[in-house]
C-alpha cells in the first residue's frame, strides 16, 4: 500500500480528542473572506467550505501545525491555541 | 530523577522538550540549576516531526559521549543524493563516502525518528536532574515590571515562577510573540512539510539503496516534484522504514491551491521514486511547519528573564544544499543553557546579562552558519531554480544521451538550445549564477 | 469512608496495529492509557469523596504500569499502591484479583471497592466478581450512577437493550462502574507536579504474605472448539420459464417483486373513482355497505 488516499493517511495517526475545540472560526468573518486559504493548505483537510459562504472546521484530527493560522488573512476570524496538554495529535514514528 | 525543591520557584523553566529544550535543560541541570522542562505532548516528541536526518553527531558527542550507542538511531548516513527532477526525468548527483569521517564514530549524521529520539533525549535531561513535566501546555509568560518572571500553564493553579524562561516552543512560538520578541510571520517565511513513514523490510532497503549493514542514505529532490509550488522533497532510509515527504513554501501553496497531501502522492508516483517504494506500507502520516527563512525571520532572542532557542528562533538552515534544524536547535539550546548558568552565577537575569546568549551563538556556530547562508533561502525558493533549471537540466541530459540516428551535437550548443527552448534568458542565467555564488561560494 | 479504586493500564485500541501478513501486533506502535471504565470509576469515587474520606488507587502490574497510578494521584487520589509478582511477565484475572484482595485486607479493608466494568484489555468482567468472592462482599455490576444514603449505596444500573434498574446495597461492597461519558477530571498543576514527585509504594508476594503456590491456578485448557452450526442460507432460484433478461432481473432483486405502477388517465371524476376502488380493493378503505 504505497499510494494512499487522504482518509487512509489519517487513519494512521493517533488523536486524543479534547472536549473543547482549540481552533474556533468566526462564521461572519469567514463569509466575507474570498480567499479561504485555510481550505487548501490544511494537511489534514479539516476545513470544509459551506454553501452559505462560511467554513466548517473539524478540530478532532488536527495536526496543530498552525498553517491555517498563518494563512488566515481575516483579522480575528480564526482563534488558534494548542489543545490542553496531553490531548490532540500524538505522533509515534514521525 | 533528583527530587526538585519543594517550592514551585525554579531557576530555569524550559518550554518544549524538543532538541533545543532538552539540550538547554541538560546543560543547566548539570551545573546544579533547578530546571523544569515542560512538554505539551503526552511524551517528548509526540508533537514533533522532522525528516529526520540529524547532522549534529559530533556536537552531541561532546554533550553525551558515545550517544549513538544508547540513543534510538536508525542508520548512519554515508550516501547523499541531490536530484533534479522534471515530470519524466531525474538527474542526480550521488555522494557516497566510506571515509571514517562518515562511516566511523562519531559519524557525520544519522537518520532518526523524532518521537523516539526526543523521548530519549529528554530522559537525558531528567537524568541530569531536570524535572520533566509532560501533558502540560504553556499558554503564556508572566510579566512583571517589563520582566518575564514565569509561565502560565493551562491547568488549575497553573502559575510557575522562574528566574529565567527559555522558550523552545517550536515554529509557532507564541511565547516569543507574546514577549514581543517575534512579529507575526509571513506565509513566504515558513514551509509546510507533509511526511509519511513507510514500513519496508531491512533487506529490501539495503538492496534498493545499495547499502550494507547499518549504512543509511538521504535523497533530496528539487524540481517538478512540487508541481508549481515552491519547495522540495526528501526520502530517508530508516532501519526498517522509509521517511519521505514534501516541503512547500506556504505562500506558494496558497497561490497554487495545491493540497499538500496531493503533492505527496505526486512525489511518490514519480518514475524516479516509485520503484524505491514498491511494496512499502504506510505506517504514519504527519505534518509540521518549518521556519525556513533563517537570518531574515530571526526574532529578538533575548528579553529580561527570557531566551528563545530552536525553531522558535527560526534556527532551521534550509539552503537547498543543507536542510538542518535539529543540530542548530541543540546548539542554540546548549548556548542558552550556558547563558543561564552564567546569569545564575551573578544572580542577574536582566537583558543585559542574558545578551551573553547571542555572543555564545557565534562560537556554537549557529550565527556563523546562518549569516554565511543568509542569501540562500531566497535563492532556493526563486521561480527559475524551482522549476526552470531542473527542467532544463533534465531536457538537456535527455537530449545528450538519446541516440536517434541524427548527428551527435556537442554539449554547449545542446545546452544553449535547451536554454532557448525553455525560454530562459542568458541575462537571468548569469544573474542566478551570481546569486548562487553569493549564496554558496563566498 | 474509605474508597479503593482498582485501575489498569491498557493498550489504546486506536494504537493497536496488526500486521496484515504475520497477524502480529506491532508493539512498537502501541500506546497505553488508563482503562476508560477504570477512569470513570475513579472519577465517581472522587466525586463521592467527602470531608475526611480517602480514595486509594491500586494497580497490578510491573513498574511500567506506574503512570496509571500517577495519573490517579494527579487527579486527586490520596494514595497509590502497586502490586506485582516480579517473577511473572503477565497477569490474569484470577491472579490480579487475589493480589488486590490480599492487599486490601493487609492495608485495612475499605468501605467500597470501585472497578471499571469490562476493561478494554480483556472485557471479561471477572475481576469484580472474583474480588467479591475473595472478600465475601456483594458485587454490583453495570453501575451508571450512584449515591450514598445512610451507609447504603443507592445505584442505577444500565443493562442490555436499554433496560435500567435501581437498587441498594449495604457497605462494604464491590462496585463495577460502566459510566460511559464520565471523564476523569483534568489535574491541577500542583497536584500533577506532586504526583510526578511521589514515590509509589510496591508490594510483592512476600510483602503480601503470599507464596507463588497461592497464585498457581489450574490453567484452563481448550480441548475443542465447536462453533455454532451455520444456518443454511436460502438461495433464491429464478423462474426458469422466464427469459434470460427477466431472470437476471429476478436474481438482482433477489426475488423481491418489482413495484408495479399504474398510471390512471381520464377525467378527474373517473380518476377519483378508480383511486377509491383501488384503495377499497387493497383494504385501505372500507367497502360501502
Amino acid at each position: 500500500m504505497v499510494m494512499t488516499t487522504h482518509e487512509e493517511k489519517m487513519r494512521t495517526v493517533r488523536f486524543k480528542v479534547a472536549e473543547e475545540p482549540h481552533i474556533v472560526l468566526d462564521p461572519e468573518k469567514c463569509r466575507t473572506c474570498a480567499a479561504k486559504a485555510c481550505v487548501c493548505v490544511c494537511p489534514a483537510n479539516l476545513f470544509v467550505p459551506l454553501d452559505d459562504g462560511s467554513v466548517l472546521f473539524n478540530y478532532e484530527q488536527c495536526f496543530e501545525c498552525g498553517t491555517c493560522f498563518l494563512v488566515c488573512s481575516k483579522e480575528g476570524a480564526l482563534r488558534w491555541t494548542y489543545p490542553p496538554g496531553g490531548f490532540g495529535v500524538t505522533f509515534r514514528e514521525s | 530523577m533528583r527530587a526538585p525543591k519543594p517550592t514551585d520557584h525554579f531557576d530555569v523553566v524550559v518550554v518544549g522538550a524538543g532538541p533545543a529544550g532538552s539540550a538547554a535543560a541538560i546543560v543547566a541541570a548539570r551545573a546544579g540549576l533547578n530546571v523544569l522542562l515542560i512538554e505539551r505532548g503526552e511524551y517528548p516528541g509526540a508533537k514533533n516531526v522532522s525528516g529526520a536526518a540529524f547532522y549534529g553527531s559530533a556536537m552531541l558527542n561532546k554533550l553525551i559521549p558515545g550517544w549513538w550507542e544508547q540513543a534510538p538511531v536508525e542508520r548512519y548516513i554515508c550516501r547523499r543524493d541531490v536530484i533534479l527532477i522534471s515530470p519524466t526525468t531525474a538527474v542526480s548527483l550521488d555522494f557516497r563516502s566510506a571515509s571514517p569521517d562518515y562511516a566511523a564514530p562519531p559519524y557525520n549524521a544519522f537518520t532518526i525518528l523524532r518521537p523516539k529520539f526526543d523521548r530519549w533525549f529528554a530522559a537525558q535531561a531528567e537524568a541530569a536532574g531536570a524535572f520533566l513535566l509532560t501533558s502540560t501546555v504553556v499558554d503564556g509568560v508572566i510579566k512583571e515590571r517589563g520582566k518575564v518572571v514565569g509561565v502560565k500553564v493551562r491547568r488549575d493553579d497553573g502559575e510557575i515562577r522562574a528566574d529565567l524562561v527559555i522558550a523552545c516552543d517550536g515554529a509557532n512560538s507564541f511565547l516569543a510573540q507574546q514577549a514581543g520578541l517575534q512579529r507575526r510571520l509571513e506565509t513566504h517565511e515558513l514551509s509546510l512539510g507533509v511526511k509519511e513513514v513507510l514500513g519496508l523490510e531491512e533487506a529490501a532497503i539495503r538492496e534498493r539503496f545499495n547499502l550494507s549493514g547499518n549504512e543509511g542514505m538521504v535523497l533530496e529532490y528539487v524540481g517538478a516534484i512540487t508541481d508549481k509550488a515552491r519547495g522540495g522533497a526528501f526520502l530517508y532510509t530508516n532501519r526498517n522504514s522509509l521517511s519521505l515527504g514534501v516541503i512547500a513554501q506556504v505562500s506558494s501553496l496558497v497561490e497554487t491551491g495545491k493540497r499538500p497531501y496531493e503533492l505527496l502522492e505526486l512525489f511518490k508516483a514519480h518514475p524516479a521514486v516509485a520503484p524505491l517504494l514498491r511494496g512499502a506500507k504506510l505506517r504514519e502520516y504527519s505534518a509540521h511547519l518549518i521556519p525556513e527563512s533563517g537570518w531574515e525571520m530571526m526574532p529578538k532572542l533575548v528579553a529580561s528573564g527570557m531566551l528563545v532557542a530552536g525553531d522558535a528562533a527560526g534556527f532551521c538552515l534550509a539552503t537547498g544544499l543543507y536542510i538542518e534544524g535539529i543540530n542548530y536547535a541543540m546548539q542554540s539550546g546548549m548556548a542558552a543553557g550556558e547563558a543561564a548558568i552564567e546569569a545564575h552565577r551573578v544572580r542577574d537575569f536582566t537583558r543585559h546579562t542574558l545578551e551573553r546568549y547571542t555572543e555564545l551563538l557565534w562560537p556554537y556556530n549557529v550565527f556563523t552558519d546562518f549569516r554565511a547562508y543568509r542569501h540562500a533561502p531566497h535563492f532556493v525558493n526563486g521561480e527559475r531554480l524551482q522549476n526552470l533549471y531542473p527542467e532544463m537540466a533534465a531536457a538537456s541530459f535527455e537530449r545528450l544521451f538519446r541516440v536517434d540516428g541524427n548527428a551527435k551535437q556537442k554539449i554547449l550548443p545542446l545546452y544553449l538550445k535547451a536554454m532557448r527552448q525553455s525560454g530562459a534568458k542568458p541575462r537571468h542565467l548569469i544573474a542566478d549564477l551570481l546569486q548562487a555564488a553569493r549564496s554558496y561560494l563566498w | 469512608m474509605r474508597l479503593a479504586v482498582c485501575l489498569s493500564l491498557v493498550p489504546d485500541p486506536a494504537t493497536i496495529d496488526v500486521d496484515p501478513l504475520t497477524g502480529e501486533i506491532d508493539a512498537d506502535r502501541t500506546l497505553y492509557i488508563m482503562d476508560p471504565a477504570d477512569a470513570a470509576a475513579l472519577e465517581l469515587a472522587l466525586r463521592l469523596r467527602g470531608e475526611g474520606d480517602t480514595v486509594i488507587a491500586l494497580t497490578v502490574g510491573p513498574a511500567a504500569a506506574e503512570p496509571v497510578l500517577r495519573e490517579a494521584l494527579a487527579a486527586g487520589a490520596d494514595g497509590a499502591l502497586r502490586l506485582w509478582d516480579e517473577s511473572r511477565s503477565a497477569t490474569k484475572p484470577a491472579v490480579t484479583s487475589l493480589l488486590l484482595a490480599t492487599a486490601l485486607r493487609n492495608e485495612g479493608l475499605p468501605d467500597l471497592v470501585f472497578c471499571g466494568w469490562r476493561s478494554l484489555a480483556r472485557g471479561s468482567g471477572k475481576i469484580p466478581a472474583l474480588l467479591g468472592e475473595y472478600l465475601d462482599w456483594p458485587v454490583v455490576t453495570d453501575i451508571a450512577r450512584l449515591e450514598i444514603q445512610a451507609a447504603r449505596v443507592h445505584f442505577h444500573r444500565r443493562l442490555a437493550r436499554g433496560d435500567r434498574s435501581e437498587g441498594e446495597v449495604t457497605m462494604p461492597a464491590v462496585l463495577a462502574i460502566a459510566a460511559d461519558g464520565v471523564r476523569l477530571r483534568y489535574a491541577s498543576l500542583p497536584q500533577l507536579m506532586q504526583a510526578c514527585r511521589t514515590a509509589i509504594p510496591m508490594r510483592d508476594l512476600p510483602d503480601l504474605g503470599l507464596s507463588p503456590l497461592d497464585l498457581s491456578f489450574p490453567a484452563s485448557t481448550v480441548h475443542a472448539v465447536t462453533p455454532p452450526r451455520p444456518r443454511p442460507r436460502t438461495i433464491f432460484i429464478p423462474d426458469s420459464s422466464l427469459s434470460p433478461h427477466e431472470r437476471i432481473g429476478q436474481i438482482l432483486s433477489a426475488g423481491a417483486a418489482p413495484k408495479s405502477n399504474t398510471v390512471l388517465e381520464g377525467s378527474p371524476d373517473e380518476v377519483a373513482d378508480a383511486i377509491i376502488a383501488f384503495l377499497q380493493a387493497r383494504g385501505f378503505l372500507e367497502q360501502p355497505a
